[in-house]
């Protein structure tokens, strides 16, 4: 334990003689301090006393409680964006150098010496990596809880789940920094090499999205061509009853007697498509989009599985959105359905926003076991050969 | 001797480096508990690697033997072995007092030792007034110091120092001298690893000479250059300079007859007096391999019988350098040894 303690004391005065330790600290400070001064009004969002706007009328208290605008305000901004992108980006800069100087010569001899055993101390130096981004997002939060309890009116301790998940999110992209420094035992080849597997995973995900995207947006089509051939078909059918009424009368049949008769008529498709020709065409679309719907169900689980063996940071940080803002965005207005039916080029705000809740649910769908335990698997699997790497080579 | 008064007891230890380059070629080694014991050898005799292994820095090979008492790379041996390594380089974001409490603890000191064993220790080093002060700023002297001090924070029973005077001024030395010499009072074994002959034969109970991945020699310094004592007979060069001639006269037949030049850039002879004892003629000088006077008492009758002056007749035991030399020195060529080992198979 007094060598754990010691270790991780270390790791603490090593981060803290960072210049980049404090800049980043200040800048969340900052972060937070903008979100101190942000304010949400009938009238829109404000800045201190400035009245920025309401965004199309959207964007107020009536629509948006101001507990969940700060909510909003702390996962979307302060997590997503500056937590894992900026903070994260300047944490792997302070950090990346953490294990090549560990095992540079003249300083890994000094540790090796001591009655600790590799594994315990390579282990024990990754995790006090972690140091950095653990007392930054811990900060962060913090601060965070104060303004939207202050601001906000609700306190919420759910903010700090933002720790483990942020660092958890680090985690795996620091495993693979701490792999690459200790077998090339360079900073810029870690960084560099880390930030690369960052873009990676970052297109997996894109490549994951357009998928599920592509998929849905197929499916909406489907959908919507039915429903689509089903109102033309209606239409044609009280065409082709208009005009058989008209032909029995024409015959000498009485109108009331006609228009019972035609009420029970039954219509062949092709009557119907002569009726209106865009039908066959719509049915064809019909055919052509239910044949693609295997093709983008087969690419789309490609694209999950691909995603299984790798870490998922963008899903692991959006666990937290999960908790926050479980409600949001999530009943938006049933509109009445356009008649033309979505396509890529051309999505009205209705289908966008009935798409946009179909990737949503689909994402969630996605068991937190699932996002968390193949992501922690990875993990497990570069840190077990970096420290095998570590606890066989001779320094 | 039992193996536990051993603090080293190393029967054959062995390097290969990735299956070509033989660093350690079956190294016999033994280090008496309590005893100040220096390791000598060139660049690339293998000494770090050597070390090393001790401190489960790197494994070997094969490595049969115990360090106090325990098998080598037993890693809980290590809470009683201090180590300062060549090159080393201490977090430079740590004071000094800070180094010698983080390595305290990792060496499992407990917080409240550490506090009064570092406080003692930058006394011990001359220390205390850069406690508060962070490595960076340190001399390379004042690293050492440091390097010592922490060597020293278990209290272990087995001090490994590598290169410890580097880069230490003379006063420095002198006291890292006077402190390895209290160590071995308190009943410390001291391993020393160091370039510097002259003061490794001041300290050294014991010593060995590495080349090229095996021990050359070993035991004290005594032991070692008793058997190589020569008697040097210094006389008066002639205004002639025929002493040379005269002296040459002065051996037996047979002796004169086998004297062939030693080579290595010298510019004596060198030949058998008989049997067992070389004689070396070097301008004025005759030097005879024996610890026997009287063995030499004929010839500085002959000296004096052919008219030559003597201006001196003293027995000369060789230093510490000499015998590392001597070990060095290819025999057959008068170079040094190349670093490593001694065939091609030795480099990639």
């Amino acid at each position: 334990m007094t060598q754990t303690l010691a270790l991780l004391l270390d790791a603490y005065r090593e981060l803290s003689a960072k210049k980049l330790f404090w800049m980043v600290l200040m800048l969340s400070g900052l972060v937070v301090g903008v979100f101190a001064m942000l304010g949400i009004t009938p009238e829109g969002v404000q800045l201190a006393a400035w009245n920025i706007g309401d965004f199309g009328g959207f964007v107020n208290s009536d629509n948006l409680p101001p507990a969940m605008f700060y909510k909003a305000l702390f996962s979307g901004l302060g997590i997503k964006f500056w937590l894992t992108w900026i903070a994260s980006i300047l944490a792997l800069i302070s950090t990346a150098s953490l294990i090549p100087d560990f095992i540079a010569g003249g300083a890994i001899e000094l540790s090796l010496s001591k009655p600790i055993s590799r594994l315990r101390l390579f282990l024990t130096k990754y995790f006090s990596g972690l140091l950095f981004v653990a007392l930054q997002v811990t900060i962060f939060s913090a601060a965070s809880f104060l303004v939207i309890g202050l601001r906000g009116g609700e306190w919420l301790p759910g903010v700090f789940l933002a720790i483990p998940v942020v660092v958890i999110f680090f985690s795996y992209l620091y495993s693979f920094c701490a792999l690459v420094g200790l077998i090339t035992r360079s900073t810029i080849a870690a960084l560099l090499l880390t930030l690369l597997f960052w873009v990676f995973l970052f297109c997996l995900n894109i490549t994951d999205q357009t998928l599920i995207q592509g998929r849905e947006l197929n499916a909406m089509r489907s959908e919507a061509i039915a429903k689509q051939i089903e109102r033309m078909e209606k239409s044609a059918d009280d065409q082709l009853r208009r005009d058989l009424v008209t032909e029995k009368v024409s015959m000498g049949e009485p109108r009331e007697q006609a228009e019972a008769e035609a009420r029970d008529a039954t219509f062949t498709s092709e009557q119907r498509d002569q009726t209106n020709p865009k039908i066959g065409q719509a049915r064809q679309d019909l055919t052509d989009t239910r044949e693609n719907a295997p093709a983008w169900a087969t690419a789309a689980k490609a694209a999950r599985i691909a995603k299984t063996f790798f870490p998922k940071t963008t899903e692991t940080t959006d666990l937290l959105e999960r908790v926050l803002v479980e409600d949001m965005n999530l009943d938006a207005a049933e509109e009445e359905p356009d008649n033309d039916a979505p396509s890529w080029m051309r999505l009205s705000r209705a289908d966008q926003q009935r798409l946009a809740q179909r990737i949503e649910a689909e994402l969630r769908r996605r068991s937190v076991w699932w996002i968390l335990g193949t992501s922690l698997g990875f993990e497990a699997l570069i840190l077990g050969f970096a420290s095998w790497v570590f606890v066989r080579r001779d320094f | 001797m039992t193996s536990t008064s051993w603090a080293i007891d190393l029967t054959h230890v062995e390097k290969v480096y990735k299956g070509k380059v033989h660093a350690l070629r079956g190294i016999e080694m033994r280090v008496h508990a309590g005893e100040v014991f220096g390791l000598l050898g060139p660049n690339g005799a293998g000494k770090s690697t050597l070390v090393k292994i001790l401190m489960t820095v790197i494994s070997a090979t094969r490595a049969d033997g115990t360090m106090l008492g325990r098998p080598i790379g037993d890693k809980h041996t290590l809470s009683r072995v201090g180590y300062l390594p060549e090159h080393h380089r201490f977090p430079e974001y740590l004071t000094g007092g800070q180094v010698l409490d983080f390595f305290g603890a990792l060496s499992g000191v407990p917080r409240a030792d550490c506090k009064r064993r570092s406080a003692e220790l930058l006394d011990l080093v001359g220390m205390t007034a850069w406690r508060n002060h962070r490595v960076k700023g340190y001399s390379k002297g004042m690293r050492q110091r440091i390097g010592i001090a922490q060597a020293l924070m278990s209290d272990p029973d087995l001090v490994i120092l590598d290169e410890p005077t580097d880069g230490v001024d003379p006063v420095g030395r002198r006291d890292i001298r006077s402190m390895v010499t209290r160590l071995r009072e308190r009943g410390k074994t001291v391993f020393l690893n160091s370039h510097l002959l002259s003061e490794l034969e001041m300290v050294c109970d014991r010593v060995a000479i590495l080349v090229q991945g095996r021990v050359a020699s070993q035991g004290t310094v005594d032991d070692l250059t008793r058997f190589r004592q020569f008697y040097e007979i210094e006389v008066v060069p002639t205004a002639s300079g025929a002493a040379a001639d005269l002296l040459l006269s002065c051996l037996p037949g047979p002796a004169a007859a086998s004297l062939a030049p030693v080579g290595g850039g010298r510019t004596a002879t060198r030949g058998m007096l008989d049997a067992s004892t070389w004689v070396e003629l070097d301008g004025a000088t005759l030097r005879v391999g024996t610890q026997d006077p009287a063995s030499v008492a004929p010839l500085i009758d002959r000296v004096r019988q052919s008219g030559l002056t003597l201006r001196a007749l003293r027995p000369v035991r060789p230093s510490l350098e000499d015998l590392f030399m001597e070990a060095v020195t290819d025999p057959t060529t008068g170079r040094a040894k190349l670093p490593g080992a001694d065939s091609a198979e030795a480099r990639p």
